[in-house]
C-alpha cells in the first residue's frame, strides 16, 4: 500500500490545495479553542481575554482571506445556494458527484457555520463581563450592564453550539477517512492532495498578500484590545489628566 | 415628650418589621439580595468604564462609590438561613455560606471595608487612589464569589 495517492486508482498528481494561511489559522483554532475553554473554566479571565483577542485577530484574518485569499479559501469559491447543495448531496449519494477541489457545497456549510459562530463568539466576548463587572471584555464599556450580562450568557450558549459543530466536523472527517478513504487531516497539514488528471489546480494567493492581511488583522485586534479609542477609552500612551484643583497633598 | 413617644413606638415596631423581614418568603429575600448585588455590579462597571475614558470624571466615580458602599452594607442581611438552593428558587448561593458562617461573615466584612475605603478614596478626588481602591473592592468580590457562589457553566 503506497502512502502517496489517496484517491483510489486515478490520482496521478499532487496539487497545492490549502494555502499556508488557511492551514495556520485552522490549526491555531484547534490549539486556541481548548485554551479558551480551559481559561474560562478556571476563571482566569485575564488570560482568557488575551487568548480571545488572538482568536479575534485570526477570525478577522480568515474573514478577509475569504475575500482576497487563494481560490480554495474564498467564500465566493465554495459557498453555494440550497439548490446546488441538494444537487450535490443527490449526486454524492448516487456516486456521480464531480471531483471537488476544496470545500464541497455541503462542507461549505460547516465552514460558514463554524466561522460564523466564531465571529459571533469573539464579538460577544469583547462586550461580556463577569458578574463582578471587574473582569470584562475590552469593549464592555460601550454597552450597558444588562447588555453585558446578556452577552455573557449568550457567550456560554454559543460556545456549546461551537462544540456541537466541532463534533460534527470531526465526525465528517472520520466519515471521509474510513468510508470514503480520503485523508482530510493530512491535506490540512501538508496543504497538498493527490488528484486525477484533468483537475485544474486551485490558484494560490501570494504569501505577501497573506502578510499584509495578517498585519491589518493584528492592528485591528490590538486596537480592540485597547477599547477602540477614542470611543470611551483612551490611547494607551495617554495618561489621564491630573484633576484640577487637587494637588498630591491637599487631602492628606 | 413627643419624641419619646415616637421612639417608644418605633422601638415596638422595628423589631416587628425585623421579624417580618426574617419571615419574608425566601424567594423575596433571594430576589432582594440579587437586586442588591446587581446595584453593586452596576456601580463597579460604572467605575471601571470611567477609568477607561480619556479624562475620567471623579464625580462619576464618586457617585458609583457611594452607591456601592450603600449597597455593600446590605449584603450581610441578605442571607438568612433557609434562603439557599434548597428553597427551589434559582440561586447561585452555595450551601457553604451557611455551613461556614464565620468565613462568610469575614469575607463580607472584608468587602464592606473595601467598599468603604473606595468611598473614602473617591472623596479624595485622586484618580490613581480611586482606581487602586476600586481594584481592591473587585478582589473582595472575586474572593467571595470563588468560595461561596456556584461557578458559572
Amino acid at each position: 500500500m503506497s502512502d502517496a495517492p489517496d484517491v483510489a486508482g486515478d490520482a496521478t498528481r499532487s496539487i497545492a490545495l490549502w494555502d499556508l494561511p488557511v492551514r495556520l489559522v485552522h490549526w491555531s483554532f484547534v490549539v486556541l479553542m481548548p485554551a479558551l475553554w480551559w481559561t474560562a473554566e478556571k476563571g482566569n479571565i485575564k488570560l482568557h481575554v488575551t487568548i480571545g483577542l488572538i482568536m479575534l485577530g485570526l477570525v478577522l484574518f480568515r474573514l478577509v482571506w475569504g475575500l482576497v485569499g487563494s481560490s480554495t479559501a474564498r467564500f465566493a469559491g465554495f459557498v453555494r445556494g440550497p439548490a446546488s447543495i441538494r444537487a450535490y448531496i443527490a449526486s454524492a449519494r448516487a456516486g456521480t458527484a464531480e471531483h471537488v477541489v476544496g470545500h464541497n457545497p455541503l462542507g461549505a456549510l460547516s465552514v460558514l457555520g463554524l466561522l460564523g459562530l466564531l465571529t459571533l463568539q469573539v464579538g460577544l466576548g469583547t462586550i461580556a463581563q463577569d458578574t463582578d463587572a471587574v473582569a470584562s471584555g475590552p469593549l464592555n464599556h460601550l454597552v450597558s450592564y444588562d447588555t453585558a450580562v446578556a452577552a455573557s450568557k449568550a457567550h456560554e450558549l454559543v460556545f456549546n453550539l461551537i462544540l456541537a459543530l466541532i463534533v460534527l466536523h470531526i465526525a465528517a472527517i472520520l466519515f471521509y477517512r474510513f468510508v470514503k478513504q480520503e485523508k482530510l487531516v493530512a491535506a490540512m497539514i501538508t496543504g497538498r492532495k493527490w488528484v486525477p488528471a484533468g483537475i485544474t489546480a486551485p490558484r494560490m494567493a501570494p504569501l505577501w498578500r497573506g502578510l499584509v492581511v495578517a498585519v491589518i488583522a493584528a492592528v485591528v485586534a490590538v486596537w480592540i484590545s485597547w477599547g477602540v479609542p477614542p470611543w470611551g477609552a483612551r490611547w494607551p500612551w495617554d495618561k489621564p489628566p491630573p484633576v484640577e484643583g487637587l494637588s498630591e497633598d491637599s487631602y492628606m | 415628650m413627643k419624641t419619646v413617644k415616637l421612639a417608644a413606638i418605633a422601638a415596638l415596631i422595628l423589631p416587628a418589621t425585623a421579624m417580618v423581614a426574617i419571615a419574608a418568603a425566601p424567594a423575596d429575600v433571594i430576589k432582594a439580595r440579587q437586586d442588591n448585588f446587581k446595584i453593586m455590579g452596576k456601580a463597579m462597571k460604572g467605575t471601571m468604564d470611567e477609568f477607561k475614558l480619556p479624562s475620567p470624571n471623579p464625580a462619576v466615580v464618586k457617585a458609583n462609590a457611594n452607591a456601592l458602599a450603600a449597597a455593600a452594607v446590605k449584603v450581610k442581611g441578605g442571607f438568612p438561613k433557609g434562603t439557599g438552593a434548597e428553597t427551589g428558587v434559582k440561586t447561585d448561593a452555595l450551601p457553604v455560606i451557611w455551613q461556614k458562617p464565620a468565613d462568610f461573615k469575614a469575607a463580607d466584612a472584608k468587602m464592606a471595608a473595601a467598599a468603604k475605603a473606595f468611598q473614602a478614596a473617591a472623596n479624595t478626588g485622586d484618580l490613581a487612589k480611586m482606581q487602586a481602591a476600586a481594584g481592591a473592592v473587585g478582589q473582595t468580590c472575586k474572593g467571595c464569589h470563588d468560595t461561596f457562589r456556584k461557578p458559572r457553566s
